[in-house]
């Protein structure tokens, strides 16, 4: 079997790849900067609808349990955040809202705001009060560095026990790894311990290493910092791809491609002034004047040369593909949605 | 509340003449709509006049601008960078504008000298090889907030009474006299009554509609025009365009970014401010031809103003001013036009003659007491000049204790920010974003203003949705045009701001 090349290592490339990957294909994933997908806050706003339990299995993680269903949580700011999947300690279902709130944060530092969130909560009609815990940690340093040691979780365990109250609002920062603390927090002051649903910062991130780990348990080869390049199309296939890295040019074949670059913001679309264009000169992209639903044009999933044919060997998925229906802040569905359909296409042929 | 002069209007102009007459012990108050350079005064381009631009068109404007330059570099040498400007003339320009130019600079006591083209690149290296005449000037760059806040900060140390978030609404006459004024307070949602002995309209381009409450008429034409700002400095010198003024003639480095301008077109209100893609290609286009890297720059944001000139306005009206009065209401009295570099001599016009009126002998000060301290003072650390080029003489009350950042585009300090929570005028999150620069950098809040906002509660802030939805609107407003680096990063803030934290429509 000839080599199907990913390109882009977001939500898209990356549940493409454990696609196929589990199905015998030798995968590599070619991925550069940040991707969106690091910068989500980790919770999908609804279903995948055609492989919502593919994309389920694909996240299944014992450290950072997954939940389902209409869920709620609080973003940031103190508004209402819906979705359908989140990290446990994300979100509550349908009964478990929380009657009152303390809202933890350290002094100076961005990554809560109490008393922000206690008053927006407050017009909610939540029951919310600060607690704003000293600090002297600079705003650019993740909180992780006031928490090296047990004392610093056990110092704001007590700090919590001497307040009244119900749900205890915390800031995300915590890694894959230490997810775990929540629980031992909740256990130890006896409170439902919720993490604010952020973006930017560690959910999203948390999420991006989960799918990562479980693409290359499946098998999949992933070039990081690597960008590729160009790619050169013949009679109606993608044949070759070279790829850059640091001081590194290579020419590889193309077996297949899934193009899952994502959008403008990460540079996945060009932007020519204000119109969306496919840096590879290869593919069509329809714009519709709109940088978030523009992208790539798709039949089935595969990818239409700039002549308007079918591409037989490319597929597109995620926030590089035109999506008429997509919102802000809601692309990771239809990112695993896409992918799927990517898939189907390319095995199919 | 009894006043012997009540003020409406808190941009240069009303600013000025507040300090003008509380310097001089005339018992004074004035009021504000919106927060001070609401109007005018916040839509500019920020541009100390040397007096260059209108040499030829307009030489009893060019004289005014000459003299109140050199008082303003005096006086206010904190919000003023020194920057000089260079005016240069490209090909297709009418090659015969400079000597006219020259002669008219004479004639208005302008001072000019012009540069080889060696000269000229070796001053300003980005200017283009095309560039034909080069003629140096003494244009500078002045931070209009900074500037009218210390107006503010003077006149209320000399006692006078300054309000901002108060709107005028309406004035009762009696004989030909207006007698009481009423305002409405944003803070308290309290009607304010004034009984002055005089009042005066500084209200810009709302001077018809102040005018109009008390019977009066004030002809007045409005115009618009739009500038760009890009991100960094771009250019060491004010450059504008040696041909008779047009649009897209100046560009001013001003603070980390570089302003671009200007357009003009008729305004249909005051509040018709808001500028078109057509007004920002053309000004990249034509400040490009002067400048080539603005050809590559990143627009930060798109911005406007409403010109209040005299008459009918338009760019072929005068840019000096007038003092109005009308015998309908015989204590009023409405001044209009001028520019920014000449609030100073506006406001002690209008001074002495509403002294004259009422009898008072003090003479104007404002010519000489200095309105802040020079930045960069020998002997003062780096940071005191950072602060001072903002805060001048306030600059010393930021608690240095906490040297946190809260807004790292702009570098802006979280005991910045705290120090103006402590003062009367921040009512919302834009007051302090314009006293701290916070939020005007190229993420344009997106970072520090959940931060701003955590600190105005910790202050006694309420309605935290609303203040960060206006300030996001407002920050918003320039983006409708950005392309390139711009639109990515626009896209990302609503990602987080609409997608996530569910702030204005979710579409
Ligand atoms: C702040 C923010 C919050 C969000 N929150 C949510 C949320 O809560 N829920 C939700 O469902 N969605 C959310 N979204 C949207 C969601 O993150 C995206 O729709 C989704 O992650 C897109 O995934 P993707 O794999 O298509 O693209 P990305 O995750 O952006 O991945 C594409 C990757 O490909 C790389 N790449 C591009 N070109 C090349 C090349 N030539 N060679 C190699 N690599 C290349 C890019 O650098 C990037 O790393 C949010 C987005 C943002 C910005
Ligand atoms: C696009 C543009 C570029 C310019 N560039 C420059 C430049 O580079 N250099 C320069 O020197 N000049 C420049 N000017 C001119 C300069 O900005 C103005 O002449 C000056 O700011 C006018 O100040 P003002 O106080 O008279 O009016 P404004 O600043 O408009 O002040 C009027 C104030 O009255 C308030 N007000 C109105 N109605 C009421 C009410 N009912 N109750 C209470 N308050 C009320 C308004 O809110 C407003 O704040 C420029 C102008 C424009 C529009």
């Amino acid at each position: 079997m000839s080599e199907v090349l990913v390109v882009g290592s977001g939500a898209a490339g990356l549940f493409s790849s454990w696609l196929l990957a589990r199905d015998g294909w030798p995968v590599i994933v070619v991925g550069k900067g940040t991707p969106s997908s690091a910068m989500s806050t980790g919770c999908l706003r609804r279903m995948p609808e055609a492989c919502h339990e593919k994309a389920l299995n694909f996240l299944a993680d014992e450290g950072m349990p997954m939940v389902t269903g209409e869920r709620t949580g609080i973003s940031k700011l103190g508004t209402p955040f819906e979705c359908w999947l989140s990290p446990s300690h994300s979100t509550w279902g349908p009964e478990g809202a929380p009657g009152s709130v303390t809202v933890v944060g350290f002094q100076g530092h961005p990554s809560l705001h109490p008393n922000l969130i206690s008053s927006v909560l407050g017009h909610q009609g939540i029951r919310a009060r600060p607690l704003t815990l000293p600090s002297t940690l600079p705003p650019d340093i993740p909180l992780t560095a006031l928490f090296r040691d047990e004392g610093a979780w056990e110092g704001v365990a007590t700090e919590v026990q001497r307040t009244e109250g119900g749900t205890v609002h915390l800031p995300a920062f915590l890694s894959r790894r230490d997810y775990w603390r929540l629980d031992w927090l909740e256990r130890q002051c006896g409170r439902t311990v919720l993490e604010a649903v952020t973006p930017l910062e560690a959910p999203g991130q948390r999420l991006l290493d989960l799918m990562r780990a479980r693409a290359i348990e499946a098998g999949a080869s992933i070039w990081d910092g690597r960008t590729v390049t160009s790619l050169t199309v013949e009679n109606g296939s993608v044949r070759t791809a070279i790829v850059r890295g640091g001081l590194e040019v290579r020419e590889m074949e193309v077996g297949a491609l899934v193009m899952a670059t994502g959008g403008a913001l990460v540079n996945g679309l060009g932007l020519n002034g204000r119109e969306l264009v496919d840096p590879f000169n290869a593919f069509k992209v329809l714009d519709d004047g709109d940088v978030l639903r523009g992208g790539y044009a798709t039949k089935e999933g595969r990818l239409v040369s700039r002549s308007g044919n079918v591409v037989r060997n490319a597929a597109g998925a995620g926030d590089c593909v035109r999506a008429p229906c997509k919102g802000y802040g809601d692309g990771l569905p239809h990112a695993f949605e896409s992918a799927w359909t990517a898939v189907k296409a390319l095995e199919g042929a | 509340m009894r006043k012997d002069v009540l003020i409406i209007g808190g941009g240069a102009t009303g600013a000025g003449i507040v300090r003008d007459l509380a310097l001089r012990g005339v018992e004074c108050a004035l009021l504000e709509m919106g927060d001070y350079c609401h109007g005018a005064s916040g839509g500019n381009h920020g541009l100390l006049h040397s007096g260059g631009r209108y040499v030829v068109t307009d030489p009893p404007s060019a004289m005014e601008c000459a003299k109140e330059n050199a008082i303003l570099r005096r006086t206010a040498p904190f919000c003023i960078e020194g920057t000089d400007g260079l005016f240069v003339s490209l090909p297709g320009d009418d090659p015969s504008f400079a000597d006219p130019f020259l002669k008219g600079c004479k004639g208005s006591g302008v001072p000019a000298e012009e540069l080889t083209a060696k000269e000229a690149l070796s001053a300003e290296p980005g200017l283009s090889a095309e560039a034909l005449r080069c003629i140096a000037v003494q244009d500078g760059s002045i931070d209009p907030f900074a500037l009218v806040q210390a107006n503010v900060d003077s006149a209320r140390e000399a006692g006078a009474m300054v309000r901002n978030h108060c709107r005028v609404t309406d004035m009762v006459l009696e004989g030909g006299m207006v007698v009481r004024v009423k305002a409405l307070d944003r803070r308290s949602g309290e009607i304010l009554t004034i009984v002055p002995e005089i009042v005066i309209n500084a209200a810009g381009a709302w001077a018809p509609q102040v005018a109009a409450m008390a019977g009066c008429e004030v002809a007045m034409g409005l115009d618009q025009g739009s500038m760009l700002v890009v991100d960094g400095r771009l250019c060491g010198h004010v450059v504008n365009r040696l041909r008779p003024p047009s649009d897209g003639d100046i560009t001013v480095p001003n603070h980390t970014a570089t302003v671009l301008g200007t357009t003009s077109r008729p305004a249909a209100s005051p509040e018709d401010v808001a500028p078109s893609r057509n007004d920002m290609e053309l000004l990249l286009r034509e400040t490009s031809a002067m400048l080539p890297a603005l050809r590559h720059c990143r627009v930060v944001r798109a911005y406007g103003g409403v010109r209040p000139l005299p008459g009918r306005g338009g760019r072929g009206a005068s840019r000096t001013f007038s003092l109005i009065t009308d015998e309908r209401a015989g204590n009023l009295l409405s001044v209009v036009g001028g520019k920014l570099t000449t609030y100073r001599l506006m406001a002690e016009r209008v001074s002495d003659q509403v002294c004259n009126a009422l009898g008072a002998r003090a003479g104007c000060r404002t010519r000489t007491e200095p309105l802040g301290p020079p930045a960069d003072e020998a002997g003062g650390s780096v940071a005191l000049a950072r602060l001072r080029r903002k805060y001048g003489f306030k600059a010393t009350t930021v608690s240095l204790a906490d040297q946190r950042m809260l807004c790292s585009c702009e570098q802006v300090l979280r005991a910045e920010a705290q120090m103006v929570l402590a003062g009367p005028d921040a009512l919302t999150l834009s007051d302090v974003m314009r006293r701290t620069r916070a939020g005007m950098g190229y993420c344009q809040g997106l970072d520090c203003a959940l931060s701003l906002q955590e600190l105005m509660m910790e202050a006694g802030g309420t309605e935290p949705l609303a203040s960060l939805t206006e300030f996001l609107e407002e920050r918003e407003r320039g983006q409708a045009l950005a392309s390139g680096d711009q639109l990515r990063q626009e896209v990302l803030r609503r990602h987080v701001l609409q997608g996530v934290y569910g702030l204005g429509e979710r579409e």
